[in-house]
């Protein structure tokens, strides 16, 4: 039925001498082994990165959570639900991070059915308080993948072209309930283009493979909670662009800040937008955000002005993608004895203790390993390169 | 609580300052009154009052030069404790002998500094974003030779002279969101002509913007908005925070436009509707209008 070779299970290799992988030193501690397999451990993230691959920015992203029975487990600490969520709030704060200009709806499955928790927004809030509030909900009954598919599907199918459409299930239970056949709906998912990857909290599961290797998305499963929280950042990333998605120009508006005081002269004080369905009183504020086309009130950015359908960014939104685009090229690695000369790491003063060394292949400038974790993860660009004056 | 009293706070305030020579060259022509030696004694008197308020306070000052940035204080050559330093330190008026130390050394690093670097070319902007990646760095380092139980909140104040930049937006953009995840505030005093790009780092970090009526009073400005930090602030009546522009610039006429047309692939963003982009040359879907079905008339024609 499947036409891909099932790569061996563990249990089928022979015995893996973890042991051997630990030496001790003259003394008999362990210490260095441990520090080198954790240092390799943080290159190995820095080194991987997809560079001259187009990707797709603008992604609508589903998480589907399992809430059924399974989820009392409690191999995660408190239990696996209170776990997932709190880790949520952190991946949905991460993600908006990383991806300003994209959406996230977040959907529950239990007792044999899916609802949604939250639509498809660019506002984190909306989100965390959502997740916050769904600690106390009974875990009751069986997930069903079908049914929160085909929730997801009767959204993203409208969504256009040239945005991305994912869907992130964290499943917990071994079975599921569906309503009809679901490799069906996993060919539909193929012909819509989305892409479905799951990270699982039990075991493998056959179905969920066949899914996530059909739609061209990851499967995972967990070893413990730090684990989990490395795969849920995975998916922060942009993914690599589909080939077929299509690219367009998209018209967005860029509204300028108005900030007003009683003390001004022609200030009047107007509603939010976003603020009119809330059950909680809308308030008249003076400041805000007015949309260009149709001069809409908004006090938060990103969002998608309801009046007139025009998307409204700022600036800066944009340019926190920019480092996707331009990655830093990785940094060369040498031992220390090579650089006698300046033994000082030239960003951040410190004296260069450790064993090797990194240098910038276009200024050949020397950073130690801490300064180089932190320029690849958080500051996207040398500080010595950025002295010079090419354009960028 | 306002002042923390525990020991278990460190707070660390790094100070760049510009020091571009043609600029400084040009305002000591203009207003004698107010040049680069004036400047840093203000700088020195405010990185000497952020010292004295706790014992646990530190303090880094970098110089942000044409081509490099360059760290005065603390210098890579002196250690505390250190004998040789001796000399310099012995402070003739009794003075807490960090403050000296530290003023001895802040005036001895400059001074070579711009004796020795040479100035290629006479551009007159600054290259703030490198300053701001080094200062980053610092404070990194610093946080993760913290004791256990001990915290610390940091903030950078930038003190500009000449004008910005344009080339470096997008460095400086990823030093501002590199700033805000580590929660650290940018401060920003401008002596010369407002800078959009501050602005920006101001309102997304956090700190505070202020365009100096007067540059003879340097050192009272710094003391009176710049010395508290951001617990202490909202209990203060501070200069409001100003307007930011955050409208996009187009790519291809450099125009601030309030409504533009983005790539999906690149994100740039262009003013007027074009079939293929000019950053990354991809061509576009064309939206064409739909076409609409005459509708069957229901009314018989008069015969």
């Amino acid at each position: 039925m499947d036409e891909e070779p099932e790569r061996a299970k563990r249990w089928e290799g022979g015995y893996e001498r973890t042991w051997e992988v630990l030496k001790e030193d003259e003394s008999g501690s362990l210490k260095a082994t441990v520090e080198q397999i954790l240092y390799q451990s943080r290159r190995k993230r820095v080194t991987q990165s997809h560079a001259q691959v187009r990707l797709g920015m603008m992604r609508h992203l589903y998480v589907v959570i399992d809430c059924s029975r399974s989820m009392e487990d409690q191999d995660l600490k408190p239990n696996r639900l209170t776990s997932t969520l709190k880790l949520m709030e952190g991946f949905v704060d991460e993600y908006f991070d990383q991806n300003p200009i994209s959406q996230v709806g977040i959907i529950i499955t239990k007792n044999k059915r899916a609802e949604k928790l939250t639509e498809l927004a660019g506002n984190p809030k909306k989100h965390t308080a959502a997740l916050k509030k769904a600690v106390d909900t009974s875990c009751v009954g069986e997930p069903s993948l079908y049914n929160s598919l085909s929730l997801s599907i009767q959204t993203l199918k409208h969504m256009p072209g040239h945005t991305s459409r994912e869907i992130l299930i964290i499943l917990s239970s071994l079975t599921t309930c569906d309503p009809a056949n679901i490799y069906e709906l996993i060919k539909m998912l193929k012909s819509l283009k989305v892409r479905v990857s799951v990270i699982g909290l039990s075991a493998e599961v056959r179905v969920c493979t066949v899914l996530t290797r059909e739609t061209g998305g990851s499967y995972h499963v967990i070893l413990d909670e730090s684990h989990f929280k490395e795969l849920l950042m995975l998916h922060v990333k942009p993914p690599p662009a589909s080939f077929s998605s299509e690219c367009s120009l998209i018209r967005m508006g860029f509204p300028q800040h108005t900030v007003a005081s009683l003390s001004d002269q022609d200030v009047k004080p107007s509603f939010s937008m976003s603020h009119l369905d809330s059950s909680s009183v809308p308030a008249l504020s003076l400041g805000g955000y007015f949309c260009p086309q149709c001069h809409a009130k908004y006090t938060e950015l990103p969002v998608e002005c309801k009046v007139c359908g025009l998307t409204l960014v700022s600036a800066p939104h944009l340019a926190r993608s920019f480092h996707h685009l331009f990655p830093l090229q990785v940094f060369i690695e040498s031992p220390v004895e090579d650089f006698l000369e300046n033994r000082f790491c030239q960003a951040c003063q410190g004296q260069l203790k450790d064993k090797n060394v990194f240098a910038c292949p276009s200024c050949r400038s020397v950073f130690c390993v801490e300064c180089d974790l932190f320029i690849h993860e958080s500051l996207h660009c040398c500080p010595c390169c950025i002295h010079s004056r090419s354009a960028t | 609580m306002l002042f923390s009293l525990t020991e278990d706070e460190l707070n660390l305030l790094v100070i760049v300052v510009d020091v571009n020579p043609i600029w400084w060259g040009q305002q000591g022509q203009r207003e004698p009154q107010f040049t680069l030696s004036k400047c840093l004694d203000a700088v020195m008197v405010m990185g000497n009052a952020h010292m004295a308020m706790t014992r646990t306070n530190k303090l880094a000052v970098i110089a942000s030069h044409c081509q490099d940035s360059h760290f005065l204080y603390p210098s890579k050559s002196w250690k505390s404790g250190d004998s040789g330093g001796d000399e310099a330190s012995s402070s003739r008026d009794g003075k807490y002998e960090l403050l000296s130390v530290a003023n001895n050394l802040i005036a001895e690093e400059i001074r070579s500094i711009m004796a020795k670097t040479e100035v290629t070319g006479n551009s007159t902007d600054t290259l703030l974003a490198g300053s701001l990646a080094k200062a980053l760095c610092y404070i990194h380092r610093f946080s993760k030779e913290l004791e256990v139980g001990q915290e610390m909140k940091s903030r950078i104040l930038v003190i500009k002279a000449a004008d910005d930049c344009a080339l470096q937006y997008m460095n400086f953009m990823n030093v501002i969101f590199a700033a805000q995840k580590q929660n650290i505030l940018i401060d920003a005093c401008v002596l010369d002509s407002d800078s959009g790009l501050l602005q920006q780092a101001c309102d997304i970090t956090g700190g505070l913007y202020l365009k100096i009526p007067q540059k003879v009073a340097l050192a009272q400005y710094l003391l009176w908005v710049f010395l508290p930090d951001s617990e202490q602030r909202s209990q203060l009546v501070l200069p409001p925070p100003a307007h930011v522009d955050y409208r996009a610039a187009c790519f291809c006429h450099r125009n601030l436009i309030e409504i533009g047309y983005v790539c999906s692939v690149c994100l740039s963003i262009f003013c007027n509707f074009s079939p293929i982009c000019t950053t990354c040359e991809t061509a576009f879907k064309i939206q064409l209008p739909q076409m609409v079905k005459p509708k069957k008339k229901k009314l018989k024609q008069a015969a």
